[in-house]
This record gives structure tokens, sequence and C-alpha cells, in this order.
């Protein structure tokens, strides 16, 4: 598999609950982030089939596992992330959709990421340095529904909050599961509530339903922190 | 016989019963008791569907519902009689004996020697049954026997419903009621069904199953006994012969132990989901119009059909009403608000009617059994409805159940030769007749003819053969060959929906199909940039104000647990507690219709694409539109095989069903629709009626339109002002003869739009007294009358597009700018002496 992520490390150290949709920080990784876009860049953009619905933009499935014990080198992130696959139209992302696991049955810790071609589902990326996200926490069951409806809402451009929106995530928990959309900038209110809304009606959400609202600065601040930062939530909601 | 010595063995025993409890209460028996008990006491077999069925299944289902009255899982799986019966906690024992009081009396009417040898052999196994232990004597036991017996012959019938929704509709009675009766209730029937009019039907029916004189209730009784289905039931058969024959095939007849077994293994699901819901025992409502701010109150027994068998009230005349032209008051409205128009553009007139076709009056002969036989010869009906058609020449005629041969060798023939052009459309499946639209070929040229139809193979519940045309037409002037003007597109929508009265859902689906493709219409002429007028007509078999009338008239109906019997409301099937309900989506998405009753199509897409270049913008609905088509489901490439997270296989029938649920509990129209009728009589009061049988009374035919609307605005004087018209609006308007609340200065609520006409005028079409006649005395088809439902006609008046924004400001606008007539036949003028012959 290419795009070997191998700075992200497994930072969810005594906090399985927590969402561990991206990558964490590590010091490493921005030393290797210029061949991993090279990567990138090498790759051939995928473009649509003939007769097919162009999408507004490419996106990448991810998918992501921690492996059971305590991953200890940065090597060990080659097999925690990898990347599933491009496409450029709806009957590609079908394509590919139809062939993965749903979120709700899939095993373990893990997460599929769905984000802009180019965009790595990491906190440091360059669309995200500045970004945060919306989070939504699920009892189980409700993974497999929410994050398809999540996913087609932005794959059909639903959101209207124009290039803002880089990705989405899907995170399978002990206990519960966890849906987020991220977007480039975490400062922009008018764009988050318009984001925070259409997730409202997209998903069906009943009003009560918690959301909340992270910058990835805090993310990253707060990633070796992160009994402070379940207080922190408690205390918000 | 058993039944009847139960039943003089147990009267006295529950009067007792019921006197103890009145004493505990330390109070007299309400009148109201009394008279409940002499309606039972005449033991009348189809009464029992109405009070009975609930309070018996109430009582059947009170003990496996709630855990806390102490059952055995045991027990739950097999609800046998005798169980059933010792289940029962004391405190209910005096319902109890009042449903086994109905129950024997129901028993000693029917005399039926069939149910008989069950009810030994269950009694038999109630002797041996090990539950012994609680204190109901022997005779007791016997008439719990009895009533599961027939309660297997009220259940089953049931139509292919969701077990689940029919017991959790069931089960919210039963909570509402263990939880809210109090311990003084001397008569638990009446509390629960809590219908006011329930007594007085009851009552009316009384006599005519003592006299069997209603040769429907002849044809009735005996059928029913035999299978042991209750006559309410089989009834309820026989009437859907009328249109829309379905056998009682096996799907909708689920058998008895299956039934009971699904009943009791969903209970613990179940219960969960009920505590949101509320229980409505005394009537309906239901919230519709824009934002779902209209809550719109039904009671029970205000359906035309409150039961199946007619009331006879044979005292109270028919009100008749000559059907004329209403000409409006123009001097009076006039003097009020100046005409901002000089003269109107153009007027046409509107013809819907419903010429009933000949093989389905012939496949359904008890509807019209009153009727002479030389009234119903097609050839004698065909020369009078050519003659209507004549006499009025409508300028657009939509005609539904015309039948093809019919319209091949006779209506088609005539109408070109009147200068009408005419598209038909067959329904599908086996039935022979269809829908016509005709339009004068001198007044109108078509821009688009879509015919539909409502028999979708791919979605199950859109299983019925109905169809429905959409016209789009022009206006225009000629003179001689030329064409002087050209007025504003109008659409034309003609359609006949289902009859069954108890599949709301179907009606519901089909319409959203109509509404869709005028949609669709509407906006291809905004694409032109023309403004299109519409007129939606014909047979929706569905009552004013109801459910499928709601929608179309208020664009918003929010149907979520809705029974499907009530979306029509042609008759009342709340006895029905297993009744089918309405639940989100009403429809899959493969069908291409959103909830908001548009399509949802690639061209569409593709369309609103190309307003907005470079933008791929693409609904829920269209993406899971394409999920399984052929392309999605080959294996990418270069997707790597990781198990258990991309070894998934692409499976349609799995994935489809969860996945889809975007469908809101709510479904709205764009469309700006208003009845022309108001269905009520000015003055008395009584409903409109265009349809009339044998066993039916009632509106269920319709012409609705696009109203012409007014922005009003206030000024400081709190004079309300019109504004410029809103674009959406129309250029019509019905104007009203009485129009008392007409005054200018008559305060209107600020904002929002107003009417620019008061609620439909008119006269309908016949005007009945609101009970049903009584089947001799229905006079449809007659000798003057040819099909058994009424024409409905209007006039309306078209004005230039452009003539609109002139002269319009500062007009208060409770006036009307439009005429409208709506107008029906004189062939009622003879009824009376119709009535009198007979």
């Amino acid at each position: 598999m290419n795009n070997k992520f191998d700075a992200l490390k497994d930072d969810d150290s005594g906090d399985h609950d927590q969402d561990q949709g991206s990558p964490k920080d590590s010091e490493k990784e921005k030393t290797e982030d210029e061949d991993k876009e090279q990567n990138i860049s090498k790759k051939k953009m995928v473009v649509p089939g003939a007769g097919e619905h162009p999408l507004q933009y490419n996106y990448t499935f991810w998918y992501s596992r921690r492996t059971p014990g305590r991953p200890a080198s940065t090597q060990s992130y080659e097999q925690n992330i990898k990347q599933i696959g491009s496409f450029a139209s709806v009957e590609q992302f079908w394509r590919f959709y139809s062939h993965m696991i749903r979120p709700g049955d899939l095993t373990g810790h893990s997460d599929f990421h769905l984000f802009k071609e180019g965009i790595k589902p990491m906190w440091e990326d360059d669309a995200n340095k500045m970004g945060g996200k919306w989070i939504i926490r699920l009892r189980k069951g409700l993974a497999s529904r929410c994050w398809e409806n999540l996913i087609l809402a932005m794959l059909g451009e639903q959101f209207m909050v124009g290039e803002e929106i880089c990705g989405a995530v899907v995170s399978v928990r002990f206990q519960e599961d966890i849906i987020s959309i991220w977007n480039k900038t975490a400062s922009d209110q008018a764009t988050t509530a318009r984001i925070r809304d259409t997730l409202r009606r997209v998903l069906n959400l009943p009003p009560n339903t918690i959301m909340e609202y992270k910058t990835h600065t805090d993310s990253i601040k707060y990633q070796h922190h992160n009994r402070i930062r379940l207080d922190y939530f408690a205390f918000r909601l | 016989m058993i039944g009847s010595v139960l039943f003089y063995a147990l009267y006295p025993l529950s009067r007792y019963l019921i006197s103890r409890a009145s004493k505990a209460s330390k109070k007299d028996l309400p009148p109201e008791v009394v008279n409940g008990t002499a309606v039972w006491d005449g033991g009348a077999v189809t009464t029992r569907k109405f009070t009975q069925s609930q309070t018996t299944l109430l009582d059947q289902w009170l003990s496996p519902s709630s855990g806390t009255k102490g059952e055995t899982k045991e027990r739950m799986k097999e609800p046998s009689p005798e169980e059933e019966d010792h289940m029962r906690p004391d405190t209910d024992k005096e319902q109890l004996m009042a449903v086994l009081h109905e129950e024997a009396q129901d028993e000693a009417a029917s005399k039926t020697s069939e149910v008989q040898p069950a009810v030994m052999e269950q009694e038999a196994e109630t002797r041996n049954g090990p539950q012994q232990d609680k204190v109901e004597a022997p005779k007791q036991e016997e008439k719990e026997i009895t009533f599961q017996n027939t309660e297997g012959g009220s259940i089953f019938p049931n139509e292919d419903i969701n077990p689940e929704q029919e017991l959790r509709a069931h089960l919210e009675c039963l909570q509402t009621d263990d939880s809210t009766q109090p311990p003084q209730t001397t008569c638990p029937v009446q509390k629960k069904v809590a219908i006011p009019s329930l007594e007085e039907s009851v009552t009316l029916a009384e006599p005519s199953i003592q006299e069997t004189t209603s040769p429907v209730w002849e044809q009735t009784q005996i059928p029913s006994i035999e299978e042991s289905i209750t006559p309410a039931e089989f009834t309820a058969e026989v009437t859907e012969c009328w249109d829309e024959y379905i056998a009682p095939a096996a799907d909708e007849m689920h058998c008895g132990e299956s039934s009971n077994l699904i009943f009791t293994s969903l209970l613990s699901d179940t219960r969960l989901k009920l505590s949101g819901e509320h229980a409505m025992q005394t009537g309906w409502h239901f919230p519709a119009g824009p934002g779902l701010a209209e809550e719109v109150q039904c009671l029970l027994g205000q359906f035309p059909a409150v039961s199946y068998y007619p009331p006879i009230e044979l005292t109270v005349p028919f009100e008749v009403m000559w059907r004329v032209w209403v000409e409006v008051d123009e001097s009076a409205s006039a003097a009020l608000i100046p005409l901002p128009f000089t003269k109107p553009w153009m007027d046409f007139t509107v013809m819907s009617y419903n010429i009933l076709a000949q093989d389905l009056l012939e496949a359904n002969q008890e509807l019209y059994i009153h009727c002479p036989l030389e009234v119903l010869d097609w050839s004698y009906r065909c020369s009078l409805l050519l003659e209507e058609i004549r006499k009025w020449a409508p300028d657009i005629l939509c005609l539904q159940e015309v039948q093809e041969n019919h319209y091949h060798e006779q209506l088609f023939p005539f109408l070109s030769q009147m200068g009408y052009t005419c598209v038909y459309k067959r329904r599908t499946g086996t039935k022979t007749d269809g829908c016509a639209t005709c339009y004068r070929s001198s007044c109108f040229s078509e821009i688009s003819v879509t015919t539909l139809e409502f028999f979708r193979p791919e979605t199950e519940l859109l299983d019925r053969h109905n169809v429905g045309i959409v016209v789009l037409l022009q206006p225009v002037v000629t003179r001689g060959s030329e064409v002087k003007a050209k007025g504003p597109p109008l659409c034309v929508a003609n359609t006949h929906l289902l009859f069954n009265p108890r599949r709301g859902d179907v009606k519901l689906a089909q319409l959203a199909i109509m509404l869709a493709e005028i949609d669709s219409v509407v906006k291809s002429c905004k694409a032109k940039g023309e403004h299109c007028n519409l007129i939606l007509c014909g047979d929706f078999n569905t009552v004013p104000h109801m459910p499928l009338y709601q929608l179309i008239t208020t664009g918003e109906l929010y149907f979520q647990g809705l029974p499907a019997w009530m979306i029509s409301g042609q008759e009342d099937m709340s006895h029905r507690v297993y009744g089918h309900r309405l639940f989100a989506p009403l429809w899959p998405s493969c069908l291409g219709i959103t909830d908001n009753c548009q399509y949802t199509t690639a061209k569409e897409t593709f369309e609103s694409q190309s307003q907005k270049p470079g933008k791929y913008q693409y609904s829920h609905d269209f993406l899971l539109q394409l999920r399984f088509c052929p392309a999605t489901c080959v294996r990418p490439l270069d997707l790597e095989l990781i198990p258990g997270v991309t070894d998934n296989t692409p499976d349609a029938s799995r994935e489809n069903q969860p996945y889809d649920k975007s469908f809101r509990p709510t479904i709205s129209h764009q469309l700006d629709l208003e009845s022309v009728y108001t269905h009520i009589l000015p003055g008395s009061g009584n409903p409109e009626v265009t349809t009339l049988h044998s066993e039916v009374g009632a509106t269920v035919d319709y012409i609705f339109y696009t109203p012409r609307r007014y922005h009003l605005t206030a000024d400081q004087k709190g004079q309300w002002h019109a504004g410029p018209p809103s674009p959406k609006l129309h250029h019509w308007g019905v104007f009203e003869p009485h129009g008392a609340t007409s005054s200018p200065k008559s305060p209107h609520p600020p904002g929002g739009l107003l009417c620019s006409r008061r609620k439909a005028p008119l006269h309908p079409s016949a005007l009945l007294h609101p009970h049903p006649p009584a089947p001799r005395l229905s006079p449809a088809p007659s000798t003057q009358w040819p099909s058994a439902s009424l024409l409905l006609l209007l006039l309306l008046l078209l004005h230039q597009e452009d003539q609109l924004s002139s002269g319009t400001q500062n007009v208060l606008t409770d006036a009307l700018d439009l005429f409208l007539l709506v107008n029906l036949l004189a062939g009622l003028s003879r009824f009376p002496q119709q009535m009198a012959n007979s």
C-alpha cells in the first residue's frame, strides 16, 4: 500500500473512547510530510468514467485501526492507516463503498476517513491545521446509517459552505461510535454553524443531540491530556 | 343455542356486577349505560364490531402487554382462551363481565351452529386446563371461549399489515385505558369508544337487522357466519369490489395461530415504542398545512359511511337543490371593490365527471339494485351522458371511468365531432376503464401530454392499476385559422385514485406521482419564464378535509402513525384496532419521488446543474438511486482486500432497506391548490355530495385549481391593501354569492397571503342530507342521472398575465377579481319525484 504515514502515532493511551478520528501529532511527521506529498502527487488523479456522474471534488477513502498491544514505533503506523482508494464520480464512490464493510460491522478500534483527495486525515495537514471538526457521539447501532447520510451529504455538496469541508471520519469505539466532519477554518463561525445545521438535518438528529465543535489546535494541545479533555467536555456538556 | 343459554345465564350476573360497581362509586347508572344495554339487547351482530372489538381486544391484550400483571412467560407465548380468562386482574372484572355479556348476546343473535363444535372443543380444553385457580364460574369460561372464536374472525382478515404496527396501536390503547380508566367505570364499552354518534348509529342499525329488509344486509349476513368473518368485515370486501376488487388473498388473511405467535413475540419490542404515541380514542387529529401549523380534528362518526350498513332514517327528507349556475352578485362586490381588470381575457369552463364504467357497474350490481334495470343499460346511460356534455359543452372535460370500448365507439366520435381533442388513458391491469381529458381545439393548443400509470411493479406499495393524465395546454384565441393571442399555459391533471377505503397509503403514493408530474410540468414552464396555472380534478375517492385532501389543499401532511383508512376517510374503520398505520418512508426512493412530491431524476439533477455550471450537487435520494447500478457492483481493481474491512459484497436486497430512510414523516408539495367547492352547503351546513349509490353518499370528486392570491399590506391607518400579486399567483378566483365577511375593513392577520376569494361558494353538486341515503332511495344512476357521480363544472376567468401589474395596487382584495361559477346540472331537479315514487 502506498502513502505510508509512518509518522502517525497512536497516542490514545488510556482513553479508548476518545475520538481518534485522526492520526495524531508527531514531531517526526512534519519532517516527513514532504515525502508523503510527493507520493500523492505522483499518483494519477482519478477522473469520472464516461457517462458517470462527476463529483464536485475527488475524494479518498482511508481506513485506520489501532493495532492490538501498544504500538511503540512509527513503523507500526504503516499498518494503522491505509488508503483504500480514490474516486471522482458517484458511481466510483458506490463501487468502493459497496465493497466496504459498514462501520457498524467493523470490529475493534477502527476508523473510516473520507477526505478530499490531497487532504490527509491529519490535524497537521495544511488544509486542516487552521480547522476543526464537529463531533457527534452515537450510541451503538447508529453509526452505519449516520455515516452514510453524512458522506452522501458531503459528496452531494449539501453543506453549501464552498470549499470549507475537508472530510469526514467515523470512529468505531468500545461503547460508542463517533462521527465527525472536518472543515478548514475553525474561526469561521458562519460556516461552522451552517455545517452544524446541515448535519442535524441530514442525520435526522433529535434536537437534543449533543454536538461538539473542536478545533484541531485544541486537539493537538490536549492530546497528551486526555483526562483533562474529558473533564473539560464533561463540564461543557 | 348454547350462546343464548349462556346469554340468559350471564345477563343477570353482569347486571349484578354493574349495579355493584355503581354502588361502589355512589352514583346511579348514567343513562347512557342504560341505553347501551338496551342496544346490546338487540343482539345486532354487526354492531359488535364497533364497540366490542375494541373492548375485547383491549381485554385480550391487557394482560400479556403489561408484565406487571403477573403472568408467566409461558402464557404470553400461548394466549389460549382459558388463559386469557384467568389472566385478568380482579379489578377488570366488571369490564370483563360487560364484554362477556355482549358476547353472549352476539352469540345468541347469530345462532350459528358452526361455532358450537369449536366452543365445545375449547370448552373441554378449558376444563382440562391447568389454570383454574381463579374464581370465574365455568360458564364464564365458556363465554370467554366464545369471545375468542368470534375474535378470530375479526382480527385476522385484516389487510396486509405489519403486525407490529397493529400491535403497537393496540397496546397504546391498552396503556391509556389501563392507566386512565377510573374505577367507577360502569360501562367500559362506552367509555372506551366514546363516540357520541355511535349509539345513534347502532340504534339505527337495529331495525334494519331485525327486519332484514335491506338487501345488502341479507347478502352479507349469511356468508359472514359461514366464513366466521364478522359481517362488517365481509361487507368491506364487498365494498371494495366496486372499484378495485381485491381478493381476500392469503396476504390479507393471516391465519389465527401465526398471528398470535407474531403478536406475542413482538410484545416486548413494541411496548417500548408505545409510550410516546397518543391513543386516539375519541377522534383523530393530524397536523397539516404550511409548517404543519394547522391541526385538523375529525371526530369519529363523522365519516360518510360510518358503518357498512346505511343508517335508515327515512323520515328525513333529502335536501335537493337545483343544480344551476350560480351567478355572483356582481353589483355588491363591484361596489365594494373596483375590479382591477377591465375584462377577462378569456373564460372557460371545466367539467369533471365520473361517468361510471359499465363493466364496473355490472361487476358491482349490488350497489345499484335500487335502480330500475333500464337506467343501468349502457346505451341509455350513454345517450344521457352525451346529452349532458352537449348541453354544458365545457371547454375542458375530464372524465373518469371511461370504458375503453365505449370511448372508441361512442365518446370519442361524439367529442371529436364537437370539436374536442381527446387524450385517453386506460387503466393498466384487467380493468377496462380509464380516464379521458378532452379540450376544445379552438380554445387550447397542446404543449405536452403525459399519461401516468400508478402501477409500479418494482414498488410493492404501488400495486394497483390506476392512471392519470397530465396535459399542458396553451390557451389561444383564434380567428379563423389564425392565432390571435396566447395565454399563459394551463396544466390540466385528471385522475381517478384507488377506491379501496383501507389503502390510504396507496392513495397517497398515487397522488404523489400525480403531483410530481404536475410539478415537473410547472418547472418546465418556469424554465421558459412562463407561469403555469393548474387544474387538478377527478375522482380522488377521498372525503373532504381528510388527510389526503389536506395534503392537496394545504401542501403538507404529517402522516406518521395515521391509520391507513383515515387518509381518505371514506369509511370509519376505527373499530379495526389492528388497522394498518402509516410510517415513514411511505414509498421507497427507487420510485424517484421525494417526500416533497417531486421527481428525483437524473434528468432533473442535470437540469439544475446546467443552471449552476461547475457545481455538482446531488440529493441523498439521487445518490441512492445510483447505488446498485451495474457499474457500481464491480469491485474496483485497486481496492486492496482487507478482511473485515473491504470484503463486503454489494447486495441490493439487503442494503436498500435499512439505509434509505431519509424520508420524513411528512409529505408536502409546492403547488398552490384549492378546492372549488367548500363541501358544505350554504345555509343548511349539510355536506355536499358528489357521488351516491346504495352505500355511500359523499364528496369524492373534486376540482382543485390555483387561486389568485395577493400579498396584503397594511398602511398606517390599518387599512389593508393588496400588494403586487405574488409571482406564484394566478388569475382566477371564485366569486362568492353570500359574501358576508368580505368587508374590506375587516382586519386580517398581518402578513401572509390573503385569498382573493372566500372559501368556495357553492353549491354542491347534490345536496343531500348528511346521512347516506337508504339503498332503495339511492338516486343514482337514474333516469335523469346517468352516472353514480355528479359532474362538477366550473367557469374560470383567465386574465392576461401582464395586466396584473397595472392597477392592482392599493386595491383591497378581499374581493374578487374573478368570477367563478361552479355549476351543476339540472338533473337533480327531478330527484324528488323519483323519491316520491319509491
